[in-house]
């Protein structure tokens, strides 16, 4: 979350209470931030601790206070000492297995596995004693015993977990005169790469698949010398997530393969920002070099993505340098569109605007930022424009978008691991929004309308069904009513249909009645967001859907990055002209008159809403491609052409709302609740970024050519 | 005369001479910067004139006097290939003594360097583009 | 015209000429300027002063604002942003030393290609410039100090994860799912 800094004064006031000013003494210990919990305590401290069940420990005889189960390699990370490791992460089960992370423990015989002991009171642990250096140097020495030396030719070169532990507790040289084991690449699909001969064996890759992508493809065969990691038979990694075992992958054994032999770590200019993939807000790291993104990186965010990225927003940044608007454009007399000045384009589309006499429309994609929106919004607002939409439906009986919780996913995305029972409705969130962090699907079993955690069970795939759970009478009532924290999910197949705001309606009114036997603070309805843009737009007070812009014939129809075809030109008046504003030329530039490049996400400082009304923002990396410029500057510019300067603004500051109840209506037959993207193949290509991409085009042909694969478990 | 100096003052009335009086000397002087006296090995077909002194040292010891007709609008690109290597020391023997070989590929008469002109060579990149931009699709 | 070529094609020693002199002047200003701060530092009559009260300091009220003295361009003081945060881990690699900093870095300026070499190009000196900081507060100051307008990104709290080599073999855990 960003503090804007314009009244500073007062601003370091607000925040030096709370963060206590550190003294040049104390920063060391100041430097690990502690979790709340786990007090550090310290001898010279005044304060005495609270005598609870802790227990007292010493790791390079500074004493910590920790719970106990607490292992020695956390409990010094309390104390800010850092043990190397290659096996161990916090995220993934403890497999214990590297032994990097051997330290001495004072009246122990032999030097213990931190990640794997928890602590005794009183241990006095030594991680930089004679034992523990010998232990490094020694399991250093076996591990590469059978690793290449290729770091010069290596990805991994210059991030390397391996390498550089190397330098720091290995030996100058080996005493290991045979010939090296070499292993066979496997095959794991079109963006992991394999050099199998570089792994460790840490097993990283194998506890992530099944632990937090859950599929159980990769696994370890043999033993000894001789073992390996693989897929057990020929087979691709079908897994949405598949890009996070490179990033987990200690050594070069798993490595990117889109992005393999083109740069090294330290020249790349690394720049924050916020996925736009799914309206889930990842937040990443755009690593670019030369004007042009290289790669992706997730970054830590514990409330979003704790730090995994799905391989869309992973893989999918080759699509911002292909078919891309790098020149504004405008009809010619033969109806075909010419590369032209800006001050052109600016002019005509201005005249466009002025002549419509405010027979005005526009509508938002879902890409679009919060500044583009609001600009646009005002725009069409003061040339008396009536509608502005969003191509997302979104039901609007009731009180519809007006009540901030009917569309939001209120029970935060890191409240979801308190869940007791999650309901999905009309989603598949495993390829919609990569929802992670509690929740591990099986593959076959996660379907539309589930529940999940440990056994997900799949309830139905009508609308009969979600009457049947608001009536009561369905058999999974009865658990849905005895849960203490339960969740409803609601997705685009639901909301997006014709019976959608009857179902809807119908599904609040279920919520309600739950909430009263759940805690008072506990949200019940949740919605799931298809695309980025959305809450922003609703916030900002978009209209949900096209059917007001079908209905209005506008004259001038101004697109916004909308490409998924929600209106065509069969649509609108032979007269109407379509100004389209966007970064890539698809469905929505083609049809266009006018058309206004704009920038990617990568390319410009803007602000998204997440589905669960989180605003972030990103910040630009790159700089656009030609004449291409951030959108809120375009829409700016076209106001200033007609006279009408306003004033553009951030996002609108959240409303306080409350859930509202909804009448009783009625559903007029069966409607089907399936959601449109099932298949991993469908997942890879959702927008005009990732619909550019070649990336996701290999993903697409590999996972379809897959199914023929006789291994292939359906 | 040599231990005064003296010789210093009949050299260089020496120089003005052969250099065409003070008029000529101060309009060399002005046009090539240096003033230097040598014997004259040859000339080639754009009049440029090529003197050779060793009392300078090596590196000094030969020069070219451009053509009058370049006035002062002159640069090395227009020594003419023949005594390009006389004058770069790539041999020693002259083309007025040894017929220069002629190559089929090298052009006899040398270019002016276009830099500052409109044929002047202006970098540009050979690589892919990173950016593949969006064609419209034509109706045509 | 030709005359302005020969001076230009003339090579080191004029041209050292030329800039000596403008040295010349430079060296005179910045001579100017120690005098200025030689007098500030030492007020007359300091030796008289006892060697506690020679360390004196010298307190300012409010903030400083350094911007008229800095001599940093007016484009790279009122529209730059700064974001000052903790650099988050790389996802590549495990190790946590550098974390521990406040960093602060510039908003990104436009960069381009060099259609020479195809090198990257900026016009933006402070594109580089990464400066790291004990605590937000000492950014915080240090960018009012400079006039850049800030933002300050708090790093991602961790919770407190119980860990247990145990849990492999307990039946209701999401670990060794294929095993069991």
């Amino acid at each position: 979350m960003l503090q804007a800094g314009s009244a500073v004064r007062g601003l370091c006031k607000a925040i030096r209470p709370s963060a206590p000013i550190v003294k040049a003494a104390d920063k060391a210990m100041a430097a690990h931030a502690l979790p709340a919990t786990l007090v550090l305590s310290r001898s010279q401290s005044n304060k005495p601790v609270v005598a609870d069940n802790r227990v007292e420990v010493f790791v390079d005889d500074i004493p910590v206070m920790v719970e106990p189960g607490t292992t020695v390699l956390q409990a010094a990370a309390m104390a800010g000492v850092e043990i190397p490791r290659f096996c161990y992460h916090e995220r993934l089960s403890v497999a214990g297995n590297c032994r990097m992370c051997l330290v001495e423990v004072e009246k122990a015989a032999k030097p213990v596995a931190a990640c794997a002991m928890p602590v005794m009171k009183g241990w006095r642990i030594k991680t930089n004693s004679e034992m523990t250096r010998k232990a490094r140097e020694g399991v250093m020495e076996f591990l590469l015993i059978n690793h290449p030396l290729d770091c010069p030719i290596c990805d991994q070169g210059g991030e390397c977990d391996l390498q550089d532990q190397s330098m720091a507790f290995g030996s100058d040289r080996t005493r290991f005169l045979d010939p090296k084991r070499a292993v066979e690449d496997k095959n794991l699909g079109p963006l992991v790469k394999t050099i199998m001969t570089r792994c460790i064996h840490c097993t990283r890759c194998v506890r992530f698949a099944s632990e937090v992508a859950g599929v159980e493809d990769l696994g370890t065969t043999g033993r000894g010398n001789s073992m390996e990691i693989g897929t057990y038979v020929e087979k691709m990694l079908l897994s949405e997530l598949s890009g996070n075992v490179i990033d987990l992958c200690p050594v070069g054994a798993l490595t990117s393969k889109p992005y393999s032999f083109s740069a090294r770590p330290w020249e790349l200019r690394r720049t924050d920002s916020i996925d736009v993939f799914d309206a889930l807000g990842s937040n990443i790291t755009v690593n670019h070099r030369t004007g042009e993104v290289l790669r992706i990186l997730p970054k830590t965010n514990e409330d979003i993505n704790e730090e995994w990225l799905a391989d869309k927003a992973r893989f999918a940044c080759d699509g911002l340098k292909r078919q891309r608007l790098v020149a504004p454009m405008v009809k010619d007399s033969k109806g075909d569109l010419r590369p032209c000045e800006w001050e052109d384009a600016l002019i005509v589309a201005a005249t466009a605007l002025q002549e419509a006499n405010g027979s005005v429309a526009a509508v938002a994609g879902g890409q679009a930022d919060a500044e583009a929106l609001t600009a646009l919004r005002d725009l069409v607002y003061r040339l008396g424009g009536q509608h502005v939409c969003t191509e997302e439906v979104f039901p609007d009986n009731g009180s519809g978008t007006d009540l901030r919780s009917n569309y939001l996913l209120n029970s935060s995305i890191a409240g979801m691991e308190e869940a007791d029972l999650v309901v999905f409705i009309g989603t598949n969130p495993r390829y919609v929004v990569l929802v992670l962090p509690c929740m591990s699907p099986t593959p076959g079993a996660w379907c539309w309308c589930c529940l999940v955690c440990h056994q997900p069970q799949h309830l139905g795939d009508s609308s009969a069904t979600v009457e049947q759970l608001c009536a009561g009478t369905h058999a999974f009532s009865s658990k849905l009513a005895a849960a203490k924290r339960p969740m409803i999910i609601v997705g685009q197949a639901l909301l997006g249909q014709s019976q959608g705001g009857v179902l809807y309606a119908k599904i609040c009114q279920l919520a309600n009645k739950l909430r009263g036997s759940v805690e008072p603070s506990w949200r019940v309805l949740n919605v799931l967001h298809r695309v980025a843009s959305q809450v922003a737009a609703l916030d900002l007070g978009y209209k949900a859907g096209v059917a007001a812009v079908r209905q209005q014939k506008p004259k001038v129809l101004f697109l916004l990055g909308a490409d998924e075809g929600a209106i065509t030109r069969s649509d609108l008046p032979a007269d109407t002209t379509v100004i389209y504003q966007g970064s890539h030329g698809d469905a929505g530039a083609a049809m266009a008159d006018i058309v206004l490049p704009g920038a990617t996400y990568t390319e410009k400082t803007a602000t998204y809403v997440n589905t669960e009304g989180r605003a972030q923002t990103t910040l630009a990396a790159i700089t656009p491609p030609g004449y291409a410029r951030e959108d809120w500057k375009i829409i700016r510019a076209i106001s200033e052409v007609l006279l009408c300067v306003f004033n553009v603004v951030a996002h609108e500051e959240p409303m306080n709302v409350m859930l509202q109840s909804v009448g009783a209506a009625r559903v007029d037959g069966s409607a089907v609740l399936r959601p449109a993207l099932l298949q991993l193949e469908d997942y890879y290509m959702t927008d005009v970024v990732s619909r550019a991409s070649p990336t996701m085009a290999k993903c697409i042909a590999a996972v379809k050519k897959e199914k023929s694969n006789r291994y292939h478990s359906k | 005369m040599a231990f005064f100096g003296l010789d210093r003052v009949s050299r260089f009335f020496n120089l003005i001479k052969e250099n065409g009086g003070f008029r000529q000397s101060l309009y060399k002087l002005y046009r090539q910067n240096d003033l230097k006296s040598g014997t004259l090995v040859g000339t080639d077909k754009l009049g440029n004139k090529y003197y050779e002194n060793n009392e300078y040292f090596l590196g000094r010891n030969r020069w070219v006097i451009y053509s009058p007709s370049l006035g002062t609008d002159f640069d090395g690109s227009a020594v003419s290939p023949a005594w390009f290597g006389w004058l770069h020391y790539k041999t020693d023997i002259p083309p007025t003594q040894k017929e220069h070989v002629q190559y089929s590929y090298i052009d006899t008469t040398p270019s002016p360097n276009p830099t500052g002109t409109n044929k002047a060579y202006i970098p540009y990149t050979t690589g892919k583009p990173k950016i593949q931009a969006w064609v419209p699709p034509t109706r045509s | 015209m030709a005359l302005c070529r020969k001076i230009l094609s003339l090579g080191s020693p004029m041209r050292q000429l030329v800039l000596s002199s403008e040295r010349c002047l430079s060296v005179s200003t910045t001579h100017h300027i120690d005098n200025l701060n030689k007098k500030q530092v030492e007020p007359k009559g300091v030796e008289a002063l006892n060697p506690v009260e020679k360390n004196l300091t010298i307190t300012v009220e409010g903030l400083a604002d350094i911007t008229k003295l800095t001599g940093v361009p007016e484009e790279h003081i009122k529209p730059r942003r700064v974001l000052i945060k903790k650099p988050t881990k790389n996802a590549m690699q495990s190790g946590t030393n550098n974390l521990h900093k406040w960093v602060m870095t510039f908003d990104t300026k436009e960069r381009w290609e060099n259609p020479l070499m195809g090198w990257a190009s900026t016009a933006d000196p402070l594109s580089n410039l990464e400066v790291e900081f004990a605590s937000k507060e000492d950014a915080i100051v240090f960018c009012e100090k400079n006039g850049w307008q800030w933002a300050v990104q708090e790093p991602p709290q961790k919770p407190p994860r119980a860990k247990s080599y145990a849990d492999n073999f307990s039946w209701n855990k999401r670990t060794r799912r294929s095993t069991k």
